[in-house]
């Protein structure tokens, strides 16, 4: 059925909004600080068992043989499974691009250091974990592809000898004359970059309890998933079981940022349940598990970009080559990264031709995932400190060169050269706000008095997009083709009149139960505290997605909305009958059914529900008497890729302008974040607190990016950054604060207007950071071009003038 | 990340202690605060048969000033200390360390001693045991013996320390009256290990540096005494060019230094010295 979904506030049937748009306190505080919320290492189950993995320490080897006797034999110790059974009962992993996918324990050989082996089941942890030290694994060590240039050397050895090459995708992408606007510039301005591996690290790893039910070949799968039914769908093709008996039960949990992964944790769950007649299995990934070769590794990058531009500053043409090292296979995921740039290519620049050369290799690391941003942060990156650089070159202020450059405020709905389609914005409003909030001629004075002692004091301005509400075309590149992403909700009203939504994700942080609450709480005229959420497994509830690709909270707003049209339709009838009028002439207004002509003869939802429950006997019997409505929303208008990518994908554009001051030491090589401003607009905030959060996290992290976090493999691809004591993650100490503003300018494409936000900062602080880093080398005629800007990089700049 | 099995014994005295230590030699362990080793059993890198857990010993939480020291107990939490009354009069360099020490957390748990037993050459505790010319107070089975912390470190993670003997005392030396001191430190982040630190001592008299003690951390196997820099201190001009000159030669004392992915051998060999001229500077300003 389909539904009205108002596209703004003030269609909202209530004369005033109380709750949308306000910060209201998240419902899922209380559980979370009292400690009630129930985590999966909470979940105990009857007869439950535990998995602990051996791990490859091999980065590339044959495996010769495998021992694992003494283990069987263990007491305490109830399965054992290796590469064997899994190739014997699984298929591998599926992937994005198509081929690249392993068995969830290696068959023959192993691709990657921390890659799992072997895999036991005992009654403690504690066991599966002695167990683990009987087994011997004998290796025939393969020549190693210790990164994305040695993968492409004519000699290299191969990941998956079938391909013949270790190269996964290579295409160039061309969007408009982009030969000629470099033939015909008056200056080109070009760079190398390095961004290297760094990723999600969530304060929970992921966690699985799984029994496969040898009675009714029942697969419960219950864990921290972020997106149950697409990660249901996939265990079903790999374990080979029917879509309908794979059920997926998701707790939980603490944060994701697109490094939740599990897919092979569960796989062997799986396996080890089965081969312990169906007694249920839990694996915890401990810290070390998922530093070593968890889901928290993304984007190990090459860059070359080059910029044609006019005397005037206006840029023409952009060009961008990227090479990325995706580690040992595909079955994360990770290459979607490297597609979604597409949706934001030419940031908040009017680039009329564009060109984008990608190559994504296989090599002995561990398997990319995805990471909050998805691919375009370090796009951004370099991108904007190649504006900087052009900017320099042609004596314009940063701010100057983006004016002159920006999308205009009245040109949008605004198509890109890489095909996808901005919803609004007005990018020099952001601006503007912002110099005028960090009073930006007095920055600069005090800049260039600085670097005239000789600091090393530096400012860095740069603005970019973030695309929100994902579509998998945005994917279509690297083999991901269809459009439609669904997230379904059920309204229900009960006998008291009390309102329950039932929908297929879980607590994950980001305050999205909140945000339905609000929303039927103005619908429906009461207080979210009158809203239940209720979460459901992916056998029970609606269609459904789950956060991710910034799009949960546009998504679930939609599907709230329209069930709630819904319902307020069935209502209406319901109330018609029993106000003795046609159907039409009747509308909800703060919570009553009333006639339109004639107001004061109304009934409460509750009253009308109340009597579809409990007299259905007084109903025409056309009337669904069931005070519920389901709906199902995905995004409108998208459109299937076409040879070069392009489509409309991602349906929202927000943007933000950040302006960070720091100051490098020069004796140390330490960076100091000495102020941060920002302005963002992501159109309607639904909740204002929440973007708050979301906005904060991702300086965060974009601050861990820019300075502090990097996995480092040595040159056979041995991992030295297995700790937090090595893997560094910012701390609130190295996270500034910062001075904020909010611009609006609704999405015309959203209920309500709003835009995703989710990702947020991570798409800016990153190149903010680094901006304001080279801007201090400047007067020394040094460029720092290697992504995290480590003492120890920046020392070796500094000192020995190499970088 | 569980350990393997292990004995847990917990003794009602030092001696009960040393007993069971004794008895066990090199597979038994000492656990204190369990800072540094709970994370190596956890991580199975280090497999002790038996822990000898020393918290439920009386007396061994004491911290007292007597005889011109400061006398921290083997149990004595690092926050204790930090929050010792009196202690930024009384001993403000030991203050002014404890605050670079971890995080509030690590230092709720943690002990002095335990540090100053683990002897990791990028913590703080031992530099500034050096720094001060701390004695360290041991319990073995043939009876108590001191130590200065000089002499007690020997190389990364081990000291003099034999299987059977407790570390039961640290006495910090108050500073000589007029003394200025000063901690300096290169993290990654606040609260990690130093990539390169100096704890720095003097007093001024007569307009000269007097009694300077200069030690460096984070950049060899133990904290790095650097007798050279101090003679060229004794005695000089206090200032830049002071400063300066002996920061090199600190640089200079550093041999072979750590070269990982947090900094190079030559950035520690450079900062050390850059780190222990900003500590002149600002002790000197103290004094």
């Amino acid at each position: 059925m389909s539904s009205r979904i108002p596209n703004s506030l003030e269609e909202l049937p209530v004369s005033e909004i109380r709750w949308i748009g306000k910060g209201v306190e998240r419902l899922e505080d209380p559980s979370l600080v009292t400690g009630r919320t129930e985590f999966i290492d909470n979940v105990v189950l009857p007869g439950m068992l535990h998995c602990a993995i051996l791990r490859s320490t091999y980065a590339h080897a044959r495996i010769v043989s495998i021992d694992s006797s003494a283990a069987e034999e263990m007491e305490g110790v109830y399965a054992v499974i290796t590469g064997r059974d899994a190739a014997r009962l699984t298929n591998p992993a599926t992937t994005a691009p198509e081929g690249w996918g392993a068995y969830c324990l290696a068959h023959e050989k192993t691709r990657f250091v921390g890659e799992p082996m072997v895999a036991v089941a005992a009654t403690s942890r504690y066991l599966a974990e002695d167990a683990l030290e009987l087994i011997i694994v004998e290796y025939e060590e393969l020549p190693v592809v210790a990164n994305a240039q040695a993968a492409l050397a004519a000699d290299a050895a191969l990941l998956f000898e079938e391909h013949g090459s270790n190269v996964m995708l290579q295409r160039k992408f061309t969007w408009g004359e982009v030969d000629s606007a470099f033939d015909q510039a008056d200056l080109v301005v070009s760079d190398d970059y390095r961004w290297n591996r760094l990723g999600a690290n969530p304060m929970e790893t992921f966690g699985c309890v799984v029994d496969w039910n040898p009675a009714d070949d029942m697969l419960t799968c219950r864990g921290s998933f972020q997106s149950q039914s697409y990660m249901g769908l996939a265990r079903s093709l790999v374990l080979g079981l029917p879509s309908n008996q794979v059920r997926m039960i998701s707790h939980p949990h603490g944060g994701s940022f697109g490094g939740k992964g599990g897919f092979r944790g569960v796989d062997i769950c799986a396996l080890l349940s089965k081969a312990a007649s169906g007694r249920p299995v839990k694996w915890i990934e401990d810290r070390l598990e998922y530093l070593l070769a968890g889901a928290g590794q993304s984007w190990d990058r090459e860059y070359t970009l080059q910029l044609a531009l006019k005397k005037d500053g206006t840029v023409t043409g952009l060009r961008v080559k990227l090479l990325d090292d995706m580690g040992g296979t595909a079955e994360a995921f990770g290459a979607v990264s490297a597609a979604k740039p597409l949706a934001a290519f030419t940031g908040c620049y009017a680039i009329q031709a564009a060109e984008y050369d990608l190559t994504l290799v296989a090599t002995n690391k561990v398997p990319q995932s995805p990471y909050r941003g998805m691919g375009p942060p370090p796009h951004n990156w370099v991108l904007e400190q190649t504006m900087d650089k052009a900017a320099r070159e042609l004596g314009l202020d940063p701010a100057e060169i983006r004016r002159r450059n920006y999308i205009p405020a009245d040109a949008f709905p605004y198509t890109i050269a890489s095909g996808n389609e901005y919803d609004s914005g007005n990018y020099e409003a952001a601006l503007d706000a912002l110099l005028d909030m960090a009073d930006y001629q007095k920055l600069c004075a005090e800049r260039d008095s600085a670097q005239a002692e000789g600091r090393l004091l530096g400012l860095g301005l740069v603005n970019t997009i973030e695309p929100g509400v994902f579509d998998w075309n945005a994917y279509a590149i690297v083999g991901l083709e269809s459009t439609g992403v669904p997230e379904g909700i059920t309204v229900a009203i009960d006998v008291m009149g009390r309102i329950t939504a039932r929908l297929g994700f879980s607590l994950e942080g980001q305050g999205q139960y909140t945000l339905v609450a609000q929303v039927l709480a103005d619908y429906f005229a009461v207080t979210p505290a009158d809203v239940s959420i209720v979460y459901q497994d992916s056998l029970s509830a609606p269609p459904h997605f789950g956060p991710g690709g910034s799009r949960l909270g546009v998504a679930i707003t939609g599907a709230a909305l329209g069930a709630a049209h819904l319902l307020e339709r069935k209502l209406a009838r319901v109330a018609a009958v029993l106000l003795q009028c046609g159907p039409d002439d009747v509308e909800l207004m703060d919570g009553f059914l009333r006639v339109r002509a004639m107001p004061e003869a109304k009934m409460h939802f509750a009253e009308v529900a109340g009597a579809m429950l409990a007299r259905s006997d007084l109903l025409p019997e056309d009337i669904d008497p069931q005070p519920q409505a389901t709906y199902v929303w995905t995004a409108p208008g998208r459109t299937p890729a076409d040879e070069q990518g392009r489509a409309k994908s991602y349906l929202t554009a927000a943007n933000a302008c950040h302006l960070v001051k720091v100051e490098v030491d020069p004796d140390t090589g330490t960076v100091d974040i000495l102020g941060y401003w920002l302005v963002d607009d992501c159109g309607t905030r639904l909740n204002p607190v929440t973007v708050e959060g979301q906005t904060m996290g991702g300086i965060a992290q974009g601050v861990g990016a820019a300075l502090l976090e990097e996995y480092v493999y040595d040159e056979s691809a041995q991992p030295l950054t297995s700790s937090f004591m090595d893997y560094l993650l910012p701390s609130v100490y190295e996270v500034p604060r910062v001075e904020k503003k909010a611009l609006t300018t609704p999405s015309p494409f959203t209920p309500l207007g709003a835009k995703g936000c989710g990702e947020g900062a991570m798409h800016t602080t990153p190149a903010a950071i680094m901006c304001a880093i080279n801007d201090a080398l400047s007067p020394l005629g040094l460029s720092a071009r290697e992504v995290p800007a480590s003492p120890r990089r920046l020392w070796k700049l500094l000192h020995e003038n190499a970088d | 990340m569980k350990p393997p099995a292990f004995e847990y014994a917990a003794p009602a005295s030092v001696a009960e202690a040393v007993a069971l230590l004794d008895e066990r030699g090199f597979d038994a362990k000492v656990l204190a605060g369990g800072q540094s080793l709970m994370a190596l059993l956890n991580m199975r890198l280090a497999r002790p048969e038996l822990l000898v857990d020393i918290a439920r010993v009386p007396g061994l939480d004491s911290i007292e000033i007597s005889g011109g020291c400061l006398g921290v107990g083997a149990m004595v939490r690092q926050r204790s200390l930090e929050f010792f009354p009196g202690l930024a009069d009384s001993h403000p360099l030991l203050l002014a360390g404890l605050r670079h020490v971890a995080h509030p957390q690590n230092r709720n748990q943690g002990t002095v001693c335990g540090s100053l037993a683990h002897a990791d050459p990028a913590a703080e505790l031992p530099a500034l045991a050096v720094a001060a010319g701390a004695e360290l107070v041991i319990e073995g089975p043939d009876g108590k013996r001191s130590e200065s912390a000089e002499d007690f470190f020997i190389t990364y993670l081990t000291t003099t320390l034999e299987p059977a003997e407790l570390l039961v005392e640290a006495r910090f030396p108050l500073l000589p009256e007029g003394s200025g001191w000063s901690v300096q430190e290169v993290t990654r982040r606040h609260g990690d290990f130093a990539l390169a630190g100096a704890v720095v001592t003097m007093r001024i008299a007569d307009a000269r540096v007097a009694d300077p003690h200069v030690v460096a951390f984070g950049v060899g196997a133990v904290p790095l005494r650097c007798t050279a820099a101090e003679q060229a201190l004794a005695g000089a001009e206090p200032g830049p060019a002071a400063w300066k000159e002996a920061g090199a030669l600190v640089s200079e004392a550093v041999e072979d230094p750590l070269d990982d992915v947090h900094a190079s051998a030559s950035q520690r060999r450079s900062v050390a010295g850059v780190m222990a001229s900003r500590a002149m500077e600002e002790a000197a300003a103290r004094a």
